[in-house]
């Protein structure tokens, strides 16, 4: 079996083009004998599995809100799947259609990221991956698109992308915007003491007063936890703690930065790519991906002025916070 | 008899009742490591095997050998194989029965009619009698223990309702006392479940060994059958290479290892991945299984997915059972 993987966007501008560039990539994977995933909304379904017509029942259809309900947890779902397919030496085929439009820039920003990482994360697994984007998304989505594709599908060939910019690049350009500042008279907290056992009282204690929900609580407990021993282990004093909820773009959430004075060695990764269960060693992987996965969203900026970790968890919609 | 009584007369714990007036069902227990058993203490020991039965016996007599305090054993083993005593633990046996501060009193002469019969009268004269002169002798305490497993399960065994009483006198003797403390010691596979149960609901401390380790963040504690370790409050890199130590220990020629988190409050993800690594190691037909997840910590396992973790099973749910005391 062929272990290249490939990754390619179909842009496409109404059904014909969509159907043009998706039917190819389907048919082949069932010719092959390709596991074939489509994930997608329950309309797209019904217009694939007419046009595809008896190869429909080879063809796995998933709903696309349930399958990208998480960045990290989606990524490494599907990645496992992928290995999984490849242990039973066959190759995983998804056609795969992003939900931009409900989402809030924090999170569009994170599926783009994802976009890109996906590229590093599924080498070697054989995997064929493709994204249509329609020409009515978000002009930015779409220019995003040609930065995280390699490949760019035309019917049924696929092009090099010009536009394709290196994964760890794009992460890079994506964190170049600052994080906004916090909320004034917000609270800062010095951690100067090894033992966290009362960190998590103090933070317990201040997210009680919040919205958050008990399972949050214990969730924002373990990420704190591993971001502030990280910190302790490997940055620099002054390690300072911050929480505040706000509310941007209408989406309340509850917030937790650890600053610190140092500055992250370059090609750290920052938990993006899931370790692999067969992988040897994971150790130091293991943690920051996790707290990914526990966290909605989860910013780092790291520079010459010390370095911040921002975990984001969000609220219930119908809280009232900050902002909101 | 004396017992040295904090009470004029016998404290009847009092029935738990709730709002309605009902007697609740379920009974209270204090529950205590070994080292922490004090005068006034009717306490209960259910163990699995003698390795359980040791490391709570053997430093309950040897605490009291050490500290002035006299060591009444029932028993018809000969006391160089008591838990706790002979050379092996460095003891002198005679030293000590010379002295009087250790007296091994064989079941004949301390609870059998001339028949041979149990006579639980006899059991609590017996004692009553050696606390009384403990406190002539000087003592500052008295120890007992016995155990009961013969009276159970051997051919001739007793009465139940015999031995409920028995334990009923001794309890009602030593609670009160601020002298005597007592380790009624049963085999758990010595009688059917219902029987252990009520045995157990004549006393009211439940021993068990001294935590492995405890900071009052982080209490580790031996359990047995299944073997394992019980692990109480918050584990994070501050203790990682504690509980590692004594996970290894416990892993060492063991078959399948247990869990206990009922009472763990907060697990990293270090300590997650801790769990994983070690797991990794074990034969794939003897996975680390955890028992009794607290929701909040089982929520974040399942956050992360037990599926990332491989070797690790989850194990029992978390119910508040009946079986507090008897495995």
């Amino acid at each position: 079996m062929n272990d290249s993987f490939t990754h390619r966007v179909l842009p496409y501008d109404g059904m014909d083009q969509l159907l043009d560039g998706a039917l190819p990539f389907l048919h082949d994977g069932v010719d092959a004998g390709d596991r074939v995933l489509a994930v997608c909304g329950t309309a797209r379904e019904t217009l694939l599995r007419d046009a595809l017509g008896p190869a429909a029942s080879a063809v796995e259809f998933t709903d696309a809100t349930a399958w990208y309900a998480h960045p990290s947890r989606t990524l490494a779902d599907c990645l496992s799947d992928a290995d999984d397919t490849a242990w039973q030496g066959r190759r995983l085929r998804v056609l795969g259609d992003p939900v931009w439009a409900s989402r809030s820039p924090l999170e569009v920003a994170e599926w783009q990221r994802v976009e890109a990482v996906l590229n590093v994360a599924f080498r070697g697994t054989g995997a064929s991956l493709l994204c249509p984007y329609a020409a009515t998304l978000p002009a930015g989505v779409v220019a995003a698109a040609r930065k995280t594709h390699p490949e760019t599908v035309r019917g049924a060939r696929a092009l090099a992308n010009p536009g394709f910019v290196d994964p760890w690049v794009f992460c890079e350009q994506c964190d170049r915007e600052p994080l906004p500042a916090p909320p004034p008279g917000t609270d800062t907290f010095k951690i100067d003491r090894p033992d966290l056992f009362w960190l998590r009282a103090y933070v317990s204690e201040f997210a009680r007063q919040t919205p958050l929900p008990e399972d949050g609580v214990q969730r924002l407990l373990v990420a704190v936890t591993e971001i502030v021993t990280n910190a302790l282990r490997h940055g620099e004093p002054p390690i300072v703690l911050r929480m505040w909820t706000d509310a941007p773009d209408g989406r309340p959430g509850f917030v937790c930065e650890v600053s610190d004075g140092g500055r992250w060695p370059a090609g750290s990764g920052y938990g993006l790519i899931p370790p692999r269960p067969r992988a040897a060693d994971s150790g130091g992987r293991f943690g920051l991906w996790a707290v990914r996965l526990l966290c909605s969203v989860v910013q780092i900026r790291t520079g010459d002025h010390g370095s911040v970790v921002r975990l984001r968890l969000d609220l219930p919609f119908s809280a009232e916070v900050n902002g909101a | 008899m004396r017992w040295a009584s904090k009470f004029p007369a016998a404290a009847y714990a009092e029935p738990i009742t709730d709002l309605d007036g009902q007697a609740m069902e379920k009974p209270w227990f204090a529950k205590r490591p070994v080292s922490g058993v004090r005068p006034g203490d009717h306490g209960w020991l259910a163990y699995s095997g003698s390795e359980e039965r040791d490391r709570v016996i053997g430093p309950f007599v040897q605490e009291g050998l050490q500290t002035n305090e006299k060591v009444v054993y029932v028993t018809d083993a000969p006391p160089e194989r008591l838990p706790g005593l002979g050379t092996r633990h460095h003891i002198n046996v005679d030293a000590y029965r010379r002295a009087g501060q250790l007296r091994v009193i064989s079941r004949q002469d301390a609870c059998l009619d001339r028949y041979g019969g149990f006579e639980p009268a006899r059991m609590v004269d017996t004692l009553g009698r050696e606390v009384d002169k403990a406190f002539d002798q000087g003592f500052r305490a008295v120890r007992i223990t016995t155990d009961y497993s013969w009276l159970l399960n051997e051919p001739r065994r007793s009465d139940l309702g015999q031995v409920l009483g028995c334990e009923h006198r001794v309890g009602d003797a030593v609670s009160p006392s601020t002298m005597a403390m007592a380790i009624c010691q049963i085999d758990r596979h010595a009688c059917p479940r219902d029987e252990l149960i009520a045995l157990r609901d004549t006393h009211e401390v439940l021993v068990e060994v001294n935590p492995e380790f405890d900071d009052g963040i982080l209490k580790i504690v031996r359990t047995f059958e299944p073997d394992g370790l019980r692990v109480e409050g918050e584990l994070d890199a501050a203790r990682h290479a504690v509980f590692a130590e004594k996970l290894t220990q416990v892993s060492k020629d063991r078959g399948r290892v247990h869990l206990d988190f009922s009472r763990l409050a907060f697990i990293d993800l270090g300590g997650l991945h801790l769990l994983a690594r070690h797991a990794t190691v074990l034969p794939a037909s003897e996975p680390l299984v955890l028992d009794h997840l607290a929701p909040d910590v089982e929520s974040v396992i399942e956050m992360v997915g037990w599926h990332r973790l491989p070797g690790l099973t989850r194990g029992t749910e978390r119910v508040l059972s009946d079986s507090e005391g008897i495995g």
